[in-house]
């Protein structure tokens, strides 16, 4: 009798399902099924004490609940060919069930065992600048003065804009919120750095650089943002805002900035990196006016510079290297860069003024650069290390940061920029506008 | 044509697939309201939740999110003021029960609400930058209901009164209380601290300054504090079941405030049951109610410290100053020992052994045991009396505990080497005489001693027990080499280490003939076995054990001190004896021979000797006979001599100088091992070393010191410096 009591028949568009409470309640109370047999509704339902025999009528396409009726019966999703994705997202969303769909679709990040999913082409003309992974699994990508913003379904939402200034970087704030830095344009008070909303692309906050007590208009270059809600960029002003800015989320209030010290870079900071264990700024400046790299830790509670390094001086040796980005990696103390020939390279972060300890990896890539070569990107996740060099992404592991996997796609020339986040790894290519996603897939049936 | 026509007919369709009915959106809108309407109103049950949600969808759906949600936001406000006023017409009690049944309405309708506009809420609201619809629901009730004028005083009213009649006895539904609290928490931090928890803590701290004010004056001290305590649990326990938890500290802290901070001075000194009382009465637990009371505000535990501190002091200054406690040093430190353990009982008791307060109990006694300048003599004379018959029968743990005790009390000393020069004295009679109980107590008093005050301290103390062990080998070596004397009087030597034992350079007196050829023949033996000494004989440290007749025929064994047995012996060959001839025939210094007469001509019961005249003290005209009717209850009678138990005035007088004497080369090499580090000092920097370095032997008196500098000074060991003559210099 008890399991008799616990079957339900749903009536979906004129088609007869049966199932059970148990697995709808697989959906959780926070969607259409759970709302339905929570005990403020179910009383309600006609025959009451023949709780098996009542019929549920819904009106939606039945070939979609089908759909996400095995969702929820085994946690897979399968989607038959004649069912547009679209349409099955749609029906997901009515019943709440998007993030069900969400997380069946992709599994958890793994470097070693992604598979492409899709490439996406965009519409605009320019080169594509920088893209950057939304928490959600969306992405957005900066392609001259717009920065064009999909979802995790891949839908475009309207695309954002800063007064149509060439845009520097952007950034996901959170899965709703998105922060852009462009260029200023001279006398208007135009450019700068503002906070737009994902779904509607209005623009919320402009934030501003105050000194002296009057509002400059500045030029935005590298964005990062920290766990307390705070943001930080670079900036270029026109005389003495140099420096790494720093403002509330919240409010869009200034309420820090790092002035640049004579002799030192940060206002031209090609990229931010807010580390949370250490509570310090990670600044790195490496296509400078001068020639020179510098990179160097901040921390803005003493206004210190904890840490710095700088090729300023060093000797020149016959295979220049040349740092072309740098990441910081908190567990193991220290900073990872890459020069243009995907040599990795190392610095101990416990002892400042020290050298990089280059790791030659890679000569055997030289000579066969494709004419227009990207400079090399670098990406930490869950002790991953990422880098891109031409058209593919390098996957290195474990401690020593052995070469594991190796992602290509031959079409759509060299990678400019890359990024991760959301489970799912974005390529942008530089020569056709066109991003890769590449995902890892659901774990294996048993 | 008609192809084109058809074309353009699709066009428009899809155009105006949206909004097919211009009246869709208030249509479906009505449905949606009226569906609140019944939600509200009971009557749920005939509707179709799928139908709702699939409205309410596709109202978002079709761009009619805002319609939505404002519509939401005033069908619910309208339900709220309904509810508002019929909350306002529940009379007297009644009052919360209906608010309470109110607000479990409106949750439950809440929740089915928010399940119809569920996907509204999901995405509408997010991207709109709404409130969304639980948190809506919560400030709509907030506003139109909590906050409302005619509820919002009398809601705070109805919780006070409530808090009130449970604080003076009666019953009040907690589960209503804490539901309505609940409610309050439910709606956001600053709603249960602006509307409930500040005018709360306003009128619990009124309410326990008016209670406290009327308990002072009718209470006592313990049966104070015992309701304070009440109060304390009280409004703890009320946290517990129906207030935020976050609200404990506050409200406990109003309470320690009113009922303990603000009336602190006056529970402490209360007359007849303050805390001095308590501690003469040993009130374990209104002493411990007070401890943890008071701990709980600040000041409190140093306002029972600081009384404690200055009522031991006082007592103890009684204890050490009143000469008639003076009289029996063994009382004395007694009384000081069972002092301490009273109040170590009172802070392991009561005081939760708190650190705190065994210092001040320590520093307590090092004030007032130091008042008194025979404290070490005394507490010496303890020891001698434990250690020569008080341990009879005791175990050895016990025997620990009290040689711990003492230890204790040793440690409060400021001059432990007047302590030393004393306990040698009383350490080496004790030796001497044999009358130590247990050899195992003296050593480990000894090993107390080193480990409190290093090996200097004690290293003289355990050469005396070594040359107790080296003579009994040495009289087994002397007798073994002399056969012959088997028959003759028997001499037991101890040879003591000059400087090891608190000889005088006393006289050596004439010994009987036949005591002093033994003598001799001791002498020859040892110096025969260890070249390079020299003996000198201690006759006023010895005993005799002799054996007397008496007139008519009573004999006895006496034991007597060397000298009385060289008087003795001359009554072997005369009758009668001046006291002249005595003196001129022992040699024995006069003091000792009249203690010594005394004690045999004088004591009853001990009067081997006959004196005339008959009088209490020893004139130089005296006669002395054998007393032959002398008859004694038993075989072995000892004659002790009439000694001080406690030093007298010019023995004390003596002592102090040797001890000052003593303390001389001290200080010298204090000040020379400080110079010789630091080169350079000035006269206030080598006091305050130099008292520190001897701080644990004795407290250096700086005007010695200046002397000892001085002399230094003038053996060139130091110099004044030149221009600053507050300055010394080291001259290596």
């Amino acid at each position: 009798m008890k399991i008799s009591k616990d079957r339900v028949r749903f009536n979906v568009g004129g088609r007869i399902f049966e199932t059970t409470s148990t697995t709808l309640a697989n959906a959780g109370r926070n969607s259409f099924f759970g709302a339905l047999f929570s005990e403020n509704w179910t009383l309600k339902q006609p025959n009451n004490d023949s709780f098996s025999n009542c019929e549920f009528f819904i009106d939606r396409n039945p070939d979609c609940f089908s759909v996400l009726l095995d969702l929820l019966r085994t946690g897979d999703l399968n989607i038959p060919p004649n069912i547009p994705e679209r349409h099955l997202y749609r029906e997901a969303s009515f019943y709440g069930l998007l993030d069900h769909v969400r997380s069946a679709k992709w599994g958890q990040f793994d470097g070693n065992r992604l598979r492409h999913s899709r490439s996406v082409t965009g519409r605009a003309p320019g080169d594509g600048t920088a893209i950057r992974a939304g928490p959600d699994g969306g992405c957005c990508v900066a392609h001259g003065s717009v920065v064009h913003v999909y979802d995790w379904i891949m839908e475009e939402h309207p695309p954002l804009n800063l007064d149509y200034q060439r845009v520097n970087d952007v950034g996901w704030v959170d899965s709703e919120n998105i922060i852009i830095s462009a260029c200023e344009k001279l006398g208007r008070g135009d450019g700068g750095m503002g906070l737009f909303s994902k779904g509607t692309g209005e623009l919320r906050y402009k934030f501003q650089v105050c000194h002296d007590n009057q509002v400059k208009s500045f030029t935005a270059g590298a964005l990062s943002t920290s766990s307390d809600y705070k943001i930080f960029s670079s900036c270029k002003g026109r005389s003495n805002e140099y420096g790494i800015g720093v403002w509330d989320q919240v409010t869009g209030k200034q309420i820090d900035f790092f002035y640049e010290s004579p002799g030192w870079s940060l206002g031209d900071a090609d990229k931010l990196q807010w580390l949370n264990g250490s509570n310090c700024l990670l600044v790195a400046t490496l296509f400078p006016r001068k020639d020179n790299c510098y990179i160097s830790m901040l921390d803005f509670r003493d206004k210190r510079m904890v840490w710095s390094w700088s090729d300023f001086g060093a000797p020149t040796t016959v295979d220049e290297k040349r740092v072309r980005d740098a990441i910081a990696m908190e567990e193991s103390n220290a900073i990872c860069v890459v020069n243009e020939y995907e040599d990795l390279g190392f610095m101990d972060l416990r002892m400042t003024g020290g050298s990089v300890r280059w790791s030659s990896r890679s000569r055997m890539m030289k000579g066969k650069l494709s004419e227009e070569p990207c400079y090399p990107k670098l990406a930490l996740h869950e002790g991953q290390l990422f880098s891109s060099m031409d058209d593919c992404v390098s996957v290195f592991c474990g401690p020593d940061w052995v070469l594991t996997s190796r992602l290509r796609r031959s079409y759509g020339g060299s990678i400019c920029d890359f990024s991760i986040g959301g489970d799912r790894l974005f390529a942008l290519h530089s020569e056709e506008n066109v991003f890769d996603v590449w995902e890892t897939p659901p774990p294996p049936v048993s | 044509m008609s192809n084109q026509k058809k074309r353009n007919f699709q066009i428009e369709a899809f155009k105006h697939r949206v909004v097919v009915d211009p009246k869709y959106a208030d249509k479906t809108w009505k449905i949606l309201e009226h569906a609140i309407h019944e939600i509200y109103n009971h009557n749920a049950s005939g509707l179709s939740f799928e139908e709702l949600y699939r409205n309410a969808y596709n109202m978002v759906l079709h761009k009619f999110g805002e319609k939505l949600y404002n519509g939401l936001v005033a069908t619910m406000t309208s339900h709220l003021r309904e509810i508002s006023k019929s909350i306002e017409a529940a009379q007297g009690d009644s009052f919360l029960e209906e608010l309470n049944r109110k607000w479990n309405d409106h949750n439950k309708a809440l929740q089915m609400i928010r399940d119809i506009l569920m996907y509204m809420d999901r995405t509408y609201i997010p991207s709109a930058h709404k409130t969304p619809v639980h948190e809506l629901g919560l400030n709509l009730w907030r506003d139109n209901i909590i906050h409302s004028s005619k509820i919002q005083t009398r809601l705070q009213n109805t919780l006070l009164e409530l808090v009130h009649r449970e604080r003076t006895g009666e019953v009040i539904d907690r589960g209503l209380m804490r539901n309505i609290v609940k409610m309050l928490m439910d709606l956001g931090p600053s709603v249960y601290q602006e509307d409930f928890e500040k005018p709360f803590l306003e009128v619990s701290a009124e309410f326990y300054r008016g209670e406290s004010q009327k308990f002072i004056e009718c209470c006592d001290c313990g049966d104070y504090l015992k309701k304070a305590e009440k109060r304390l649990n009280e409004e703890i326990e009320r946290v517990t079941h129906y207030l935020d938890s976050k609200s404990e500290v506050k409200i406990t802290n109003v309470v320690e405030k009113e009922m303990i901070a603000n009336h602190m001075l006056r529970l402490v000194h209360m007359e007849n049951s303050g805390l001095v009382n308590m501690l003469l009465d040993d009130k374990y637990e209104d002493l411990g109610r007070m401890y943890n009371l008071f701990r709980r505000v600040p000041n409190g535990l140093s306002t029972i410290r600081e009384v404690m501190t200055s009522h031991l002091r006082e007592t103890g200054k009684q204890l050490v100053t009143d000469p008639e406690r003076l009289k029996d040093p063994v009382e004395f430190v007694q009384r000081l020992l069972d002092e301490k353990d009273k109040y170590d009982s009172i802070i392991s008791n009561a005081f939760n052994n708190d650190k705190t307060f065994q210092n001040a109990l320590n520093s307590s006694f090092e004030y007032f045991i130091n008042l008194n300048a025979r404290s070490p003599e005394f507490i010496s004379l303890f020891v001698d009396d434990k250690l020569r018959k008080g341990l009879k029968g005791v175990s050895e743990e016990d025997v620990e505990i009290i040689l711990d005790k003492v230890m204790m009390l040793f440690r409060y000393l400021q001059e432990k080497d007047v302590f030393e020069k004393y306990y040698k004295q009383h350490l080496a009679k004790r030796l001497l005489s044999g009358k130590t109980v247990s050899d195992d107590a003296e050593r480990s008093l000894i090993v107390k001693l080193k480990t409190e005050c290093g090996y200097q301290f004690t290293s003289k103390l355990e050469g005396m027990f070594t040359d107790m062990k080296t003579s009994q080998d040495t009289m087994q070596g002397f007798y073994a080499s002399q056969p012959e004397l088997g028959d003759g009087p028997t001499l037991v030597v101890q040879v003591l280490t000059t400087g090891s034992w608190p000889t005088q350079p006393g006289v050596t007196c004439n010994l009987p003939a036949e005591m002093s050829a033994l003598c001799e023949k001791f002498r020859s033996y040892y110096l025969g076995t260890h070249t390079g000494r020299r003996l000198s004989w201690q006759t006023n440290m010895g005993t005799a054990d002799i054996k007397a007749t008496f007139g008519k025929g009573q004999k006895h064994e006496l034991n007597v001190s060397t000298y009385q047995m060289c008087v003795l012996m001359l009554f072997n060959n005369a009758d009668r004896l001046s006291y002249k001839e005595i003196e001129q025939a022992t040699e024995i210094p006069t003091a000792d021979l009249k203690r010594c007469l005394q004690s045999m001509a004088c004591v009853k019961g001990k009067n081997v000797l006959r004196k005339e005249p008959m009088s209490k003290d020893i004139g130089e005209e005296d006669a002395f006979f054998v007393n032959d009717k002398f008859t004694s209850k038993f075989y072995k009678v000892k004659i002790g001599t009439v000694v001080a138990q406690k030093e007298s005035e010019p023995e004390k007088l003596e002592t102090r100088q040797r001890v000052e004497e003593d303390r001389k080369p001290q200080i010298e090499a204090a000040i020379v091992r400080i110079m010789k580090s630091r080169r350079v000092l000035d006269h206030n920097n080598i006091i305050t070393e130099v008292t520190k370095q001897l701080q644990s032997r004795f407290l250096a008196n700086p005007t010695e010191i200046k002397k000892r500098i001085e002399s230094l000074i003038e053996r060139d060991f130091l110099e004044r410096d030149s221009v600053d003559r507050k300055l010394y210099r080291y001259l290596a």
